[in-house]
């Protein structure tokens, strides 16, 4: 049934997929894995970073961009498609600031990337963007936001999330390690992210890139030495909570 | 016989098949010397041959008579080979002992007399501290096991997608392997394909005991994953004693996936 309704993405199936769709989130499971958590007082972005050839250079290959002052996002799935969709909504959020004399809010320059999305599943010709999105910043009201959108052009809020490939393994060990106490502090919301990363990264902090979002202050990009010392102390913490098991047992 | 808008005259189709046309038929079947030797010489090409791969000197002794072995483990796809390189074959000292490479019209290389040692398309190993683990005899007490991967959206099943948890193993058996599967079995109307189906009709047909271990992933290219997916394997009676460092292997594994790791730019 599905070679019959899964070529043109305007034609629903008898049972009412789109294929297309369905195979565009398909496209997003090849991307490497993005984190994204909402601490009280700060939003983290935790990425698997790629490796590169050998004469490729590095810093092109960005996963985590900022949309404004105040929000960036990360996203999974085709270069090339999130390339577009960034640039569409950073001239948006531009726009937005000439017009209303307001930054954008969150939720708003999420809604445009999800119905710029939703815009390319119903028209003939086109094929959906292959990528899913988290979107992180803090509003005008000091509040900390997340949101998520993918390829069908829906979008929701989260309190932490993952995308990209084996990001079903990250969620389930968000939703067992997420509670207040994680998120208490910024550096344990950083600590919880960095902890999820490494359930899938294997290779440790080098193949890890984080960026954070504090109240009223701009994207800040760790550096590899900084990763690599979050990463270091998260161990330490795993090996003093595993000694503390092990005695108890005893 | 019918005759178009153009005026030219066509050959319409005829349920009723009368004798004219079946003489033409034949006719038409009948090859020419020329279409004998296109067929002649794409039937050489296609032949499958064994080598040893080190010297690429033809293998004479039939590889059934010299390597007779109660277990064959064939691993198809490059999960299931990084599987079986990491975690059984660094156990002991294999030796290779030949390889099949063979040709057919969708090779991308031309040159079917030179292929190169890269290009084998199955290299056969044997354990030289215990020469019977290895060899494609069909011997009645050989135990056969296969390894492959297959893309999860192939897997059907009236539970949602959403809610597998990927990569999962399934089972398929013949009717002569006792054992226990390490996992649960492929259900309906879920089906094997190729090789994999090949090799276990065979043992089948004649009655060698042989498992087919089938790893659903949603990646397809080599991914550590996907390749610990097969670790429930290692615990089965036939592989049991061929493992000896799990750790190691998974050192070795590691190893194996950043030679791999260069991947595709389409998807970041």
């Amino acid at each position: 049934m599905a070679s019959q309704y899964d070529r043109a993405i305007t034609v629903f199936s008898p049972d009412g997929h789109l294929f297309q769709v369905e195979y565009a989130q398909e496209a997003v499971k090849k991307g490497s894995t993005v984190v994204g958590i909402r601490g009280t007082d700060i939003v983290v972005l935790g990425v698997e970073k790629k490796s590169v050839a050998k004469l490729q250079d590095e810093r092109i290959v960005r996963k985590i961009c900022a949309l404004d002052d105040h929000v960036c996002m990360a996203f999974a799935g085709l270069t090339a498609d999130a390339r577009v969709v960034i640039s569409r909504a950073r001239v948006e959020c531009q726009s937005h600031k000439l017009t209303v004399e307001d930054p954008v809010t969150v939720e708003y320059i999420t809604r445009f990337i999800a119905t710029l999305k939703q815009k390319y599943t119903q028209s003939n010709g086109r094929r959906p963007f292959g990528i899913s999105a988290l979107i992180v910043g803090f509003d005008n009201d000091g509040i900390s936001r997340l949101y998520q959108t993918d390829p069908s052009g829906t979008y929701h809020a989260w309190k932490a999330n993952a995308i990209g490939r084996s990001a079903k393994t990250v969620r389930e060990f968000l939703e067992k390690n997420y509670t207040e106490d994680a998120i208490a502090n910024d550096s344990e919301a950083i600590k919880l992210a960095i902890r999820a990363l490494l359930e899938v990264v294997q290779s440790g902090g080098k193949n890890i890139e984080l960026a954070i979002i504090r109240r009223k202050q701009p994207l800040k990009m760790f550096s590899a030495k900084e990763i690599e010392l979050q990463v270091n102390e998260t161990g330490k913490k795993k090996e003093e909570a595993k000694k503390k098991k092990s005695k108890k047992t005893a | 016989m019918a005759a178009t808008f153009f005026g030219e005259v066509v050959r319409a189709p005829c349920r009723a098949g009368t004798e004219d046309e079946e003489e033409e038929e034949e006719e038409g079947r009948r090859e020419t010397p020329e279409d004998g030797e296109v067929r002649q010489q794409l039937a050489r090409k296609r032949e499958v041959r064994f080598l040893r791969r080190q010297t690429k000197t033809t293998l004479e002794v039939s590889l059934l008579e010299k390597y007779p072995c109660s277990k064959f483990i064939i691993a198809i796809g490059n999960n299931a080979v990084a599987f079986l390189s990491s975690f059984i074959m660094n156990s002991g000292v294999w030796e290779e002992v030949g390889c099949a490479k063979l040709w057919n019209e969708w090779c991308r290389t031309v040159d079917t007399t030179h292929l190169s040692p890269t290009e084998a398309f199955c290299v056969f190993y044997h354990l030289k501290s215990n020469p019977s683990v290895f060899g494609s005899c069909p011997r009645k007490n050989m135990q056969v096991t296969i390894l492959t991967c297959r893309h999860v959206t192939d897997y059907k099943t009236s539970e949602s997608t959403s809610s597998l948890h990927t990569p999962f193993l399934k089972a398929l058996k013949t009717q002569n392997f006792r054992e226990p599967p390490c996992c649960s079995l492929l259900e309906q109307p879920n089906i094997v394909h190729d090789l994999p189906a090949a090799v276990l009709s065979y043992c089948q047909v004649w009655k060698i005991s042989a498992i087919l271990y089938l790893c659903y992933t949603d990646v397809m290219k080599l991914d550590l994953i996907t390749v610990e997916a097969f670790k429930p394997v290692l615990s089965s009676r036939s592989l049991k004693s061929l493992v000896k460092n799990i750790p190691q292997s998974t050192e070795i594994l590691k190893k194996l996936m950043t030679t791999n790791e260069i991947q595709s730019n389409i998807y970041t």
